[in-house]
């Protein structure tokens, strides 16, 4: 009876273990899942904390390029990500735009075309937007470019995140 | 766009505006200066990134062409145009390889499209900002070649 009970654990436990490793490797499959689920909102919420960018003396009515680092958070790692912003002031007002074209994705210059005086462009496929960042009507982007959050502190100039207009 | 499931979701559906891939070209020798080679591969991996950040909607970041230093030149050089056939023929009129090794700089002539080289600078011993000031002005002399390069009808294949 003694060895019978025993013996019966052990399968018992065999199974457990078996089971456990299937449990284990469910969860694995699961939690991916949960993170796509979760993506574009980690995306959006991982890098809030507001960045050092530039100071309010370097700032002029033009859009300038200034390029920082951010801490991204990835599922495995964190590193640091280089970002840019074309900034500029109106008045009292700072407007910091993101430089990444609303079509697909490549990276807009200020007056980088010759024939499109202020106004930012995308060299990929010709997308072009207004110096607040609207997109022009007939260019493949079909919405304006993100802005920035912007706090000023001491006279240094912080960025958030990009946000969707 | 990069080389992840994501963006191949993106690809799939914007086909038609991404024409251009782009090939890092990465050599292992675990024999002679190794250290180099990896130096080498990791300045690749560098540039390529940049290139894809600026150019994201444009170009394809394919998954590193690696080879021993070792190998002929001639079968390095065809296992490549073949790459670049595959490529070629399945959607990218340009393709543009980039590397640190200066042996393809050897081969440029023999190359059916645009070679992308640049010597590898020890970043280790420099400073971040330094680093990071160096390869920015590296890039401020490569991205208007790839703008050029859309300015001119796709090199034809044989
Ligand atoms: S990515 Fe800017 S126009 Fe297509």
């Amino acid at each position: 009876m003694e060895e019978k009970k025993h013996k019966v654990s052990r399968r018992q436990f065999l199974s457990y273990c078996l089971m456990g490793v299937g449990g284990f490797m469910a969860a694995g499959m699961i939690s991916p899942m949960v993170r796509f689920a979760l993506d574009p909102a980690l995306e959006a919420g991982g890098e809030s904390d507001f960045v050092q960018v530039t100071t309010l003396d370097d700032l002029t009515e033009e859009p300038q390029r200034f390029d920082f680092q951010v801490e991204v958070e990835d599922a495995w790692y964190t590193s640091d990500q280089p970002r840019s912003a074309w900034i500029y002031r109106e008045g009292d007002e700072i407007v910091a735009l993101s430089p990444t074209c609303t079509h697909l994705g490549c990276t807009v210059n200020w007056e980088g075309h010759d024939d499109h005086p202020n106004q930012f462009y995308c060299p990929c496929h010709h997308g072009r937007f207004e110096k607040d960042g609207v997109n022009i009507a007939g260019t493949p982007p079909t919405r304006p470019l993100d802005v920035y959050e912007v706090e000023v502190r001491d006279g240094s100039v912080y960025l958030g995140r990009p946000m969707q207009r | 766009m990069k080389w992840t499931t994501q963006q191949m979701d993106t690809y799939l559906n914007s086909k038609e505006y991404v024409d251009t891939a782009v090939i890092p070209l990465i050599p292992l020798d675990w024999e002679k200066d190794p250290k180099g080679k990896v130096s080498m591969g990791e300045f690749t991996s560098l540039v390529t990134e940049e290139l894809e950040r600026q150019f994201k909607g444009r170009i394809f970041q394919i998954a590193p062409f690696t080879y021993l230093s070792g190998e002929a030149d001639e079968q390095k050089l065809e296992r490549l145009l073949e790459w670049d056939r595959h490529f070629f023929k399945n959607g990218f009129k340009h393709i543009v390889y980039v590397t640190s090794d200066g042996d393809w700089k050897k081969l440029e002539n023999e190359l059916p499209d645009m070679l992308i080289w640049m010597p590898s600078l020890s970043l280790e011993s420099m400073d971040a900002s330094y680093a990071k000031e160096i390869l920015n002005q590296q890039m401020k002399q490569m991205l208007p070649l790839i703008t050029d390069k859309w300015q001119q009808e796709p090199k034809e294949r044989s």
